[in-house]
């Protein structure tokens, strides 16, 4: 059976079809999915690619399904833009999901530490391993799938 | 034309394998290099791979990738908390900066939290790792003929 990643991703993302990140202004959640969905196909793992509407949403994805997968990539996106609670919140969520020794990395498109950005915080997770990963647009996402697959094969 | 990427370490990553294995890993840094310069050559780069404990040194080498190099992939490893220093050289740099760790610095001791490095890149990666540093060539190879100046 091929190793399933959950990918969550929070609204917010048209927020940055104004980015500055060369070749990727106008980019959309959509097209991030079709590149995921098609390196996935690649490295023939299956996607599970949520979007969030709201945090509850965000939140109970992370707590309850994570489980059933073997990899979980989240950004946090608009969230962590437009909301200080939301990094917290997801923090306890997340926290259950270390104890499944899941492989977990967070990514941004843009450079939260990048002063124009600086609204945006990153999640803390206070107990296992989480990868960071932000600053590549699309590739941010597709980064973190090889990174998973890599780490899922070496466990194995 | 090929590309050509600095790629820096920072203070004790010379005793990569040799100490805290849990937090680094196992490979030297001698591995670590073989393996940077070997992706490099798969994905078309060619990798420049340095590591000093001197912080003037690191800046020097910023300077010097100013002619050379299209990209610079840093690891400032403790600098990375203090230096104003190795920031400035960072932003006198034009081509493609990204910020790279092996642990995941913001889950550990909280005077990690702080990075001078951070707002003076493009990217960041962390807490891949040393499998880190293939993966940013591997996606730097992709990006920089985007980016590259004719």
């Amino acid at each position: 059976m091929q190793p399933r990643i959950l990918i969550i991703t929070g609204t917010g993302l048209d927020d940055l079809g104004d980015c500055d990140w060369n070749g990727h202004k106008g980019l959309t959640s959509e097209l991030i999915r079709e590149a995921c969905q098609q390196l996935c196909d690649d490295l023939r793992v299956d996607m599970d690619f949520r979007q969030a509407d709201d945090q509850e949403k965000m939140i109970r994805w992370i707590a309850k399904d994570s489980e059933k997968f073997d990899g979980l990539i989240i950004s946090p996106a608009g969230y962590s833009r437009a909301s200080t609670e939301a990094p917290g919140v997801c923090q306890s969520a997340l926290q259950d999901v270390a104890k499944l020794e899941l492989p977990v990395i967070e990514v941004h498109v843009n450079n939260i530490y990048r002063n124009s950005d600086r609204t945006a915080q990153p999640l803390r997770e206070p107990e296992g391993e989480m990868g960071f990963i932000c600053g590549f647009g699309m590739h941010s996402y597709l980064m973190a799938i090889k990174a998973i697959v890599k780490r899922i094969s070496s466990n194995s | 034309m090929t590309n050509n990427v600095f790629v820096l370490n920072g203070p004790n990553l010379n005793l990569l394998g040799l100490r805290e294995t849990d937090i680094y890993g196992t490979d030297t840094l001698a591995d670590l290099s073989s393996r940077c310069r070997a992706s490099g050559e798969k994905h078309g780069l060619s990798v420049d791979f340095r590591q000093s404990n001197h912080e003037g040194e690191l800046v020097e080498w910023i300077h010097e990738a100013r002619d050379v190099a299209q990209g610079i992939v840093i690891n400032a490893a403790g600098y990375t908390h203090t230096s104003v220093a190795i920031h400035d050289a960072l932003r006198a740099y034009d081509g493609y900066k990204i910020e790279l760790h092996i642990s995941n610095p913001r889950l550990r001791e909280s005077f990690r939290h702080v990075s001078y490095v951070a707002s003076a890149v493009d990217s960041i990666v962390a807490g891949l790792g040393t499998d880190g540093y293939e993966l940013v060539l591997e996606t730097l190879a992709q990006i920089l003929p985007e980016t590259a100046v004719p």
